[in-house]
């Protein structure tokens, strides 16, 4: 086995910019830019910026046994799944899901997308695509079932923030046909020419692309999988479109506290080796009408329905930018109590919200009080063997500090990833 | 980050092995991070301090500092007791790495033993250790 690490098809152009690389899921990647991660942070709010996430691993799985493979590994149930009516996964849209083992603990969280009847396409974590592969194959019972890890042969990045769809206008053949109806979690077009899409999206030269409406900032935005050789030249393009816009590009720290204030767990930090339930995400689990059951049967799910020594997750928010540094960091209901009701899982600090009379405004907030300038908020998420409720106060300490932080069901405010695409475009 | 050459290394203060610096202006001693530090540590977004009255010795934690990325502990280069804190940096933390020497001053103390501030590094012998830790 090879512990040399990985490197995206940008690698080189993050170096020449003086990113600061560090490891992450077996590739180097930036971490931050010289902007710096406060600068990243924001102009995603405001503006818009570029995130290189070609770490992410792309599995496809074609055949008419995918269907139903997908049914008994993938949480959500893909015959009610989108929207208010629960309507079934159709092509063209994706939905958010995990993959979970029969104790009913995640393997990995994903993006299942629809590219056409018996063809899907499953975008798991960096280092995933082995793992998820072997489920895949390991559960499949059906003969005509191909399972490919496409991971090496495409590039992948995310364009995130309001300004989104002027810097892709640029980019794009056709843009305004392409933009006009792209619900979120939606995509249009193909990396790959020869899969035939109603709508195929294309760079101005003519390349293909896989475009969706998707992201992991809580931002308005897309992520674009395009076929390895166009990688460096669609990063350019993209970049040299909004350069005079304020769009830079972001590393993934940035992408962290930006997810972090979203309220989206980090796979194997915020969900993982453990029961999946009693957290903020459980709406990726195929509960009935009533929530007594589940409306398809897949793996996990009687583990899930017994609920065996389940532990709980929040989102917390805290009153000032201080982190607490999650190794070994316990959680208390307050400063006297000596007994730790948990753990932290993620600790973040959203730069772009504050505090004012109480409520917590983001710099995009419509209603925002005049020259609001935002210090940051500590947010993340916790585990702890006791139910919580909202406004609950509780105390996190590690070995340097105590902070306040309370319990929360939402932390950055006025998040734009799920504004219809019409306000957008003006 | 900076190159140990572009460094804004100041002659009329003194540094320590914990990239505090401290300047003396008669009875009071003024105490910050230097540009190594706030280079380091990227934006900074709260600073920790102590109250007026606070003793503290040498290389006492006397607070923290607080980076998007990392929070450091800040250590007293030398000791004393604290007669006023920069109090701008509440509102304004980003003045450390914009003014590091200047605006971004975060302790004054009345020092226990003005020799002390001898013992700690002129801009040479602190741009000799930078570049042996390189």
């Amino acid at each position: 086995m090879t512990t040399e690490s990985k490197k995206t098809p940008l690698y080189d152009w993050h170096t020449a910019q003086g990113a600061n690389m560090a490891l992450f899921g077996g590739y180097t990647m930036p971490l931050w830019y010289p902007a710096g991660i406060k600068t990243e942070h924001l102009s995603v709010i405001t503006h818009a910026g570029i995130f290189d996430t070609s770490h992410m691993a792309v599995v496809t799985i074609t055949g008419s046994g995918a269907f139903s493979l997908l049914q008994k590994c993938f949480s959500k149930d893909l015959e009610a799944c989108i929207g208010q009516k629960k309507a079934p996964l159709s092509s063209g849209r994706s939905v958010y899901g995990v993959f979970l083992n029969d104790k009913g603990e995640v393997i990995d969280d994903a993006v299942l997308s629809k590219i056409a009847e018996n063809h899907y396409m499953v975008v798991v974590n960096a280092g995933m695509g082995n793992l998820i592969s072997q489920l895949l194959m390991d559960n499949n019972e059906a003969d005509d079932v191909v399972i490919i890890d496409l991971t090496d042969q495409l590039g992948k990045m995310d364009v995130q923030g309001p300004l989104s769809t002027k810097i892709l206008n640029h980019v794009i053949k056709d843009a305004d046909k392409i933009f006009n109806r792209f619900p979120y979690f939606s995509f249009k077009g193909h990396f790959d020419a020869g899969v035939p899409c109603e709508e195929p999206v294309l760079l101005n030269d003519g390349t293909p692309v896989l475009l969706s409406r998707t992201g992991y900032t809580g931002e308005f935005g897309f992520e674009i999988f395009v076929e390895k050789e166009h990688t460096v030249k669609l990063w350019e393009l993209i970049l040299d479109a909004g350069s005079s816009t304020g769009f830079i590009p972001c590393g993934l720290a940035a992408r962290d506290s930006l997810r972090a204030g979203a309220g989206l767990p980090l796979s194997h930090q915020d969900v993982g080796p453990w029961l999946f339930c009693n957290n903020p995400w459980t709406f990726v689990l195929p509960y009935n009408k009533d929530q007594s059951g589940f409306s398809k049967k897949f793996t996990g799910d009687q583990a899930l329905l017994l609920q065996e020594d389940a532990e709980f997750t929040y989102a917390f928010v805290g009153f000032d930018p201080r982190k607490i540094a999650t190794e070994d960091a316990d959680v208390y209901l307050n400063v006297d109590e000596n007994e730790s009701i948990g753990k932290i899982l993620t600790c973040a600090t959203d730069m772009a919200v504050g505090r004012h009379e109480e409520k917590i405004f983001s710099l995009a907030s419509p209603n925002r009080p005049e020259n609001f300038k935002p210090r940051g908020l500590s947010c993340g998420f916790i585990k702890v063997n006791t139910p919580l409720i909202e406004g609950q106060s509780l105390i996190i300490k590690d070995d340097r500090r105590k902070i306040k932080v309370v319990v929360t069901n939402d932390i950055r405010p006025d998040r734009t990833a799920r504004r219809p695409i019409k306000e957008m475009l003006s | 980050m900076k190159e140990i050459n572009e460094l804004e290394l100041p002659e009329d203060v003194r540094y320590s092995k914990d990239h505090e610096w401290a300047k003396s202006d008669g009875e009071t001693i003024r105490i910050g991070v230097d540009d190594y530090a706030q280079d380091q540590l990227g934006d900074i977004v709260f600073v920790e301090m102590p109250e007026v009255g606070d003793k503290f010795g040498k290389d006492d934690v006397f607070g923290s500092i607080e980076s998007v990325k990392a929070v450091a502990d800040l250590f007293m280069p030398v000791g004393g007791e604290v007669t006023a804190i920069n109090t701008d940096l509440e509102d304004a933390p980003e003045l450390v790495n914009q003014s590091p020497y200047g605006d971004g001053w975060m302790i004054e103390i009345k020092v226990d033993n003005s020799s002390d501030l001898e013992d700690l590094m002129t801009k040479e012998a602190y741009l000799a250790v930078l570049q042996g830790s390189e």
